[in-house]
């Protein structure tokens, strides 16, 4: 080793790098994974955001260094994954979340118990595009159609332009994406996963077990459906009509046999019958199946203790996290757990037990299926609320269409707010305060007001989101942009702006699309283009510790 | 318009936006010849952008819109840079202000003594909503400011260049009207010093910051009106800051025979017979004329000789004594005995010969030696070893090399750097010098806090008059050796006083610390190595290389060399500006030199080195003055603020209000101090209002430790320890108030004010309720409506029998002053206001405070000592 070189330890392992080279880097060539907001390769170090907090230990002195800006010395040992770092960069997320005013995810998305990401459908179909409309439908709720005609629409309660003036149709526009999806030639059907080799056993055809089976048949298991009634349906059967509130019947049909298409096998007439008869029993099905699912809807606890499950003074018991009750193989969702409840919330416990028995067949054992985080900042006061309509391409009220086509659709769709992040599936904050599990709401502090800012080329600016990383700073003063960003004020109350009487386009100028890749959370963003959601958002509601402020 | 538009509307900058209010004010157009001229003056380097934007303030008293866009046509300041720089700090404005401002001190010792009661006294008596600053009148702007250094006089308010010490909110109206009453007077202008032949001997005037806020300024002015008049052959000389501060304004007569005398507390109308007493005019005519002036102020009964007996003071006299006893002064050395300016003074008694030797006849290595064995470390609170420091600067490559005096003393109650370089100009650039020499720079920079006028005046001063003298320059003291200095004023930042902090201010930019490694010795001002060093460091090295590191060395600890100036004040008797011997205990300071509690009250803790640092509990009040030592009780050395708190103090309010300071003071870069500071303060706020829940203590205490170890800059990893430091040591009090209870009687959510049955019906607190809270009953028992009460305190004051008590959690936490037995002798406390007790007569009871009765006399040539 030369004089040029230090021999530095991180988590144990040795590496020589240059001098000059930075903690961070040499993490990086190690492989580390150390989360980094304010760091963009080829800037110099902003040393602000602290999430890539190390510890290192120097010449018998312990301290906690940002690994971004702490050049290596020989001999340097630095600990980056452990629970004493892990705390500091908790808290650091922590503060910065305490004082990011946004929403991750939409109201209408909160609202939702199937979780469908309402903004992206509203989106694919203000621009036409009606087959990634249906894909991300069907990602959440596999009959939308079906649905449309009996949801009690809590998304629409929970839509912002409902304080406004009326909420976006939010289900008659489901309804139409589906309903022209199943009159086209090739209805929409999901990819299968290979095929797993393993058998699931569905008891109850409706709403809960035909999601159910749609979306284990779609992970790659083997699905068949038992039923009492000879037609597959469930309680759904019982809703049909022409009336309003009511399932057409071919609807219902259709987006049904669209699920058995998938393979999905149904033995209709045979209902679970007690130990004690012959017929299908649930020995037999936990035998024959490697996963059973009860979606029979409300049953008495005398039934299912005569099928050998156990129940306490609530009735079934069931483990709300995994659906799993009383024994491992065995799991039950919908109306049998939760007693006479909504198609919507029928519809999501199917697509949720669905997730976890995919995952006890896959790994062995049932895993809680969490919400993935999202901060969300709640009621808006009307000042605030204009400022979103201004921002959001159209405004004013619709009135509903007398027949719904295409242009109505985009219209009616292009009255959305867009409450949700721009830079959802690219947001670091986000993803890091996921990874450490951090609690937004640790500190209860108020919420600061709400504010947006467009500019005629699309760029967006949301300084509720902004950390002050410093990074567009540091690219509009490296590129001696004429104008440039500065930092304005001092200690908390610091934010972006821009000098004099001039607007943030003339301050970022052709830096814009530089500035708005660079910034880690959506506080910069271009109003179109919003990066496609990658991440499955479906799943069990267990937000106690997430619901925000 | 909008100084910065569109982007957000958090907080705004409005700038030459009127307020309604403002109307008549600064809507003449901006002549933009001036912005020209200035340019011209201050240059157009980015570097510049500070003095540019202080210039265009003097002008303008706001920073016109017109006057930036001007200053980014003509130099080579960016917008960014500029529009960043204005809003960092705290000195500037984008408002036009009213004709007067009002600065009102929020350092520790207002706080203590009821700062806040004032801002409030000042709002309500100028009509300002929530938010304003500025009467309707534009007459006044009200400006919150962190320190006025006047530690011993609070609470105080500086009205333009005026200083009005020991209020209380009753005064606030006669304060104002008093200043307005003076304005309409005209001011007088200060005359030079009057020549002539001085035989008689000389009166030294205190001309401190403190003591000219007590008025010296005024005195000095009355001693040479008069002796012109009189043609008295004697000078009257200014001197610097003597310490002792509770005892301001100071003046000590040296007459050419016979003994020297001191008097405390001097007051104009003093003046002429302090003068009458001593000297005698020469001149028949004047003697004459003098004579009738006598004659003729007699009549009118100005002089009273007889009442001038009590204000002289004397070393010997006990308190005195104690004051000065424990003393040892080194960068304070001939305190009160030479003219800050007098570089012939200076050079008598031994000035520049240290710097004479390190340049003419040591090398660089052996200074540093020197400076190694005497064991020197930083004053400025980390105390780094400072031979350590110069030696990296100067092995580190890089031309040229800077030396910079970090003069910006920041912490709301420490005053130490400002009366150096007030009171010691010569011995601070000596110190510099010598260390150009050492660590080989040719360069060197003051950065002194632009909230020190006087301290900027005298430096620049003295480093013309040294320039003059061929001290510096090109030929330092007639050798090849070159060193220059310049001055750079400080905008209102406190975290300028962090180094990194300080040099990119210097280089005009917003004062923000970044990461360290690497150190300004390596890479500092300009990316040069540069040396930083706090004044006191500066000031005592000049005496180490005189006295030879051995002495030095022989005082303090093992660890902690020397002495350490410390500016004492709050809940004790007497305050002021000491130096004493490293290693001395905390105790000692206290009891001894401070004269221990105010009568009556209790003393349960000391805040030792500012927001920095922490509050020490009385059980360890046996802890030394050493920087490990104090570093292990949770405080740190600091820079050297000691704020004495006694019962009467919240210690969860101190805990707040300091980090209130530092929240403010956050430069605003690092996650855990930006937000983290504001959410810990938060937390306090909920707790002093009542409303702290179980677990407050518990997210407080894991937030404050995360804050200080995860920090970038010392200000952050130091800003917890006031809280951490109550947290345990005064944890019961934190518990009390999740309870709903303040054992002080401090927090006002908490408190209530309440008549108890002995009152006397005397109406004095219903007269003098600034809200009307108290309904007047002549000759019955008063009440207090709680509604309507904004605990201002002055009922409590002002009730002749104390029968007005502060209730908090259902018992009684404070009773008023009067209901304890009389107390006289203790300056500031509230415990002190004058008059026994009053039984029945509905009179107002005079809140000013009594004067000291000490009497004796003085040999100057006690020179040790402070006077």
């Amino acid at each position: 080793m030369n004089e040029a070189h230090c021999r530095v330890s991180i988590d144990g392992r040795i590496i020589e790098v240059p001098r000059g080279t930075t903690v961070l880097q040499a993490a990086r060539q190690l492989g580390l994974d150390i989360p980094t907001l304010c760091y963009l390769e080829g800037l110099k170090p902003q040393t602000s955001c602290l999430v890539c907090t190390v510890k290192v230990i120097e010449n018998g002195r312990a301290r906690m260094m940002p690994a971004c800006g702490t050049p290596v010395s020989d001999g340097m040992v630095v600990e980056s994954e452990t629970a004493e770092v892990a705390h500091v960069r908790r808290r650091a997320l922590e503060l910065i979340l305490s004082d990011h005013v946004g929403d991750c995810f939409a109201p209408c998305h909160y609202a939702c118990p199937a979780r469908m990401d309402i903004p992206t459908v509203l989106r694919h179909i203000q621009v036409g595009q009606l087959s990634e409309a249906i894909a991300t439908i069907k990602r959440a709720v596999a009959i939308p159609a079906t649905l449309s005609y009996v949801c009690p629409r809590p998304c629409e309660k929970g839509c912002r332009r409902h304080y406004l003036d009326e909420p976006v149709m939010i289900c008659q526009l489901s309804r139409f994406v589906a309903e022209k999806d199943l009159t086209s030639d090739a209805p929409y059907s999901p990819p299968c996963q290979p095929n797993s080799g393993r058998a699931v056993a569905v008891v109850g055809a409706g709403p809960t077990g035909l999601s159910a089976a749609f979306y284990l048949r779609q992970a790659g298991h083997q699905v068949t459906i038992f039923d009492s009634a000879p037609q597959p349906g469930g309680r759904l059967r019982q809703m049909i009509g022409e009336d309003a509130g009511r399932v057409p019947i071919d609807i219902l049909d259709a987006e049904i046999a669209l699920i058995l298409r998938s393979g999905v096998e149904y033995r209709g007439e045979t209902p679970l019958v007690t130990s004690e008869q012959s017929g299908l029993t649930l020995t037999l099905l936990t035998r024959q199946f490697d996963a059973v699912l009860l979606a029979f809807g409300e049953q008495s606890q005398g039934f299912y203790r005569a099928i050998g499950l156990a129940c306490d003074n609530r009735g079934l018991v069931v483990d709300r996290g995994t659906f799993q009750t009383s024994l491992p193989q065995v799991f039950a969702a919908g109306s049998a757990i939760r007693g006479r409840v909504s198609v919507a919330r029928s519809c999501a416990d199917g697509k949720s037990v669905a997730e976890c028995i995919d995952a006890f067949l896959r790994e062995g054992h049932p895993r809680n299926v969490t919400e993935p985080f999202g901060v969300r900042m709640g009621r808006l006061e009307k000042e605030e609320l204009d400022r979103l309509a201004q921002v959001a391409a159209r405004s004013g009220k619709e009135t509903p269409p007398q027949e719904w086509d295409i242009e109505t659709a985009r219209e009616q769709a292009g009255r959305c707010l867009h409450c949700d992040c721009r830079a959802l599936p690219v947001c670091r904050l986000r993803q890091y305060a996921e990874r450490y599990g951090v609690d937004p709401n640790r500190y209860r502090a108020q919420r600061a007001r709400f504010e947006i800012v467009s500019q005629p080329s699309g760029v967006i600016f949301e300084p509720g989101k902004c950390i002050l990383c410093g990074i567009c700073v540091e690219l509009t003063e490296s590129a001696r942009a004429p104008l440039g960003l500065t930092f304005i004020g001092r200690g908390f109350d610091v934010r972006i702006g821009v000098p004099f009487d001039k607007s943030l386009e003339e301050a970022l100028g052709e830096l814009a699309a530089q500035c708005v890749a660079a910034c880690p959370t959506g506080a910069l963003s271009f109003r179109e283009g919003k990066p496609q959601l990658t991440l499955p958002i479906l799943r069990v509601q267990n937000l106690s510790s997430q619901t925000s402020r | 318009m909008s100084l910065i538009r569109g982007i957000s509307d958090r907080q705004s900058f409005p700038v030459g936006e009127m307020t309604a209010n403002a109307v008549d004010r600064g809507t003449a157009t901006v002549d933009l010849n001036i912005v020209d001229e200035i340019v011209e003056r201050c240059g157009r380097k980015p570097e510049a952008a500070i003095p540019i934007l202080q210039a265009i303030q003097a002008h303008f008293r706001y920073l016109p819109q017109e006057a930036l866009e001007r200053v980014c046509q003509l130099t080579e300041i960016r917008p960014s840079q500029l529009i960043g720089v204005a809003t960092f700090y705290g000195q500037f404005r984008f408002r036009p202000v009213g004709r007067h401002i009002i600065h009102v001190c929020h350092g520790t010792a207002c706080h203590v003594k009821g700062a806040e009661r004032i801002q409030e006294a000042l709002e309500r008596h100028l009509g300002l909503r929530p938010g304003e600053d500025t009467d309707p009148e534009g007459l006044f702007t009200v400006e919150k400011v962190a320190c006025l250094g006047c530690c011993t006089l609070a609470p105080v308010i500086q009205i333009d260049r005026s200083t009005y010490g020991r209020l209380t909110p009753a005064k606030i109206p006669r304060v104002l009207a008093d200043f307005l009453h003076a304005q309409s007077n005209g001011s007088h202008p200060s005359r030079g010093p009057s020549a002539g032949d001085f035989e008689e001997g000389e009166v030294r005037v205190g001309l401190g910051s403190c003591c000219q806020a007590q008025g010296s300024a005024e005195v000095y002015r009355r001693f040479e009106e008069l002796v012109t008049l009189a043609a008295v052959p004697i000078s009257i000389k200014r001197v610097g800051c003597v310490g002792m501060c509770h005892q301001t304004p100071l003046v000590e007569v040296v007459p050419r025979r016979g003994k020297s005398q001191v008097y405390a507390k001097v007051e104009p109308d003093d003046v002429p017979a302090i003068v009458h007493r001593h000297f005698r005019p020469r001149k028949l005519w004047s003697r004459l004329r003098y004579g009738l002036n006598r004659w003729l102020d007699h009549l009118l009964g100005d002089i009273d000789e007889d009442a001038l007996e009590p204000q002289s003071l004397d070393v010997r006299d006990p308190p005195v004594c104690a004051f000065l006893g424990r003393q040892l002064r080194i960068a304070t050395e001939l305190a009160g005995e030479i003219d800050p300016l007098s570089l012939d003074e200076y050079l008598a008694h031994g000035g520049f010969k240290a710097a004479e030797r390190a340049v003419k006849e040591w090398s660089a290595e052996q200074i540093i030696e020197e400076v190694k064995r005497s064991g020197l470390r930083g004053r400025g609170g980390a105390g780094f070893p400072t031979a350590e420091k110069w030696t990296v600067v100067r092995k580190a490559t890089g031309e040229p090399k800077y030396v910079t005096c970090n003069g910006d003393e920041g912490d709301p109650g420490a005053f130490m750097d400002r009366m150096i370089l007030e009171s010691f100009p010569y011995r601070v650039i000596e110190g510099m010098l010598i260390a150009a020499k050492a660590v080989g720079a040719h360069e060197g920079i003051f950065y002194i806090r632009a909230e020190y006028p006087l301290a900027v005046e005298r430096v620049r001063a003295a480093i013309h008059i040294c320039e003059e003298r061929g001290i510096l320059g090109d030929r330092v003291l007639g050798t090849d050796f070159r060193f220059h200095l310049r001055v750079n004023e400080g905008a209102g930042a406190f975290v300028c006083g962090e180094e990194t902090a300080l040099i990119a201010s210097m280089e005009g930019r917003r004062g923000m610390p970044r990461l360290r490694p690497p150190y300004p010795a390596e890479f500092g001002f300009g990316g040069r190595p540069t040396l930083v060093n706090n004044v006191e460091t500066f000031a005592l090295v000049p005496w180490i290389i005189r006295h030879g590191a051995e002495r030095f060395a022989r005082l303090g600890t093992a660890t902690s060399k020397g002495t350490k100036v410390f500016a004492l004040a709050g809940k004790i008797r007497r305050g002021g500006l000491i130096e004493v011997p490293m290693g001395i205990t905390l105790r000692e300071i206290i009891e001894e030199i401070g004269g221990g509690a105010l009568p009556g009250r209790r003393i349960k803790a000391v805040q030792v080195g500012g927001p920095s640092g922490g509050c020490v509990s009385e059980a360890l009040f046996d802890t030394p003055v050493d920087y490990e030592a104090l570093t292990a009780t949770g405080a740190i050395m600091g820079s050297g603020g000691l704020i004495v708190l006694d019962n009467t103090d919240c210690m969860v309010d101190i805990a707040r209000y300091f980090l209130r300071f530092t929240q403010d003071q956050s430069c605003g870069k690092c996650t855990l101090c930006r937000i983290g500071t504001r959410r810990m303060l938060e937390i306090l706020e909920r707790i002093c209002n009542g409303e702290g829940r179980a677990g407050d203590l518990e997210v407080l205490e894991d937030l404050a430790r995360t804050v200080s170890a995860g920090s970038l800059c010392g200000l952050g990893k130091t800003a917890p320890n006031p809280v951490l430091t109550t947290l345990r040591y005064f944890r019961e009090e934190y518990e009390a108030h999740l309870r709903g209870e303040c054992p002080a009687g401090k927090c006002s959510p908490l408190i209530r004010y309440v008549i108890a049955d002995q009152c006397i019906g005397c109406t004095l607190c219903a007269q003098n309720c600034p809200v009307g809270a108290i309904p007047l009953r002549p000759y019955r028992r008063h009440a207090v409506d709680d509604a309507k009460c904004t605990r201002c305190d002055t009922c409590r004051l002002v009730c002749p029998i104390g029968a007005v008590v502060v209730e908090s959690g259902g018992r009684v936490v404070a009773y008023g002053p009067m209901a304890q037995t009389n107390s006289t002798t203790s300056p500031g406390g509230p415990t002190s206001a004058s008059g026994g007790t009053c039984a029945t007569l509905p009179q107002f009871v005079p809140l000013s405070e009594g004067r000291s009765g000490i009497v004796a006399t003085a040999t100057s040539q006690n020179s040790g000592r402070a006077l």
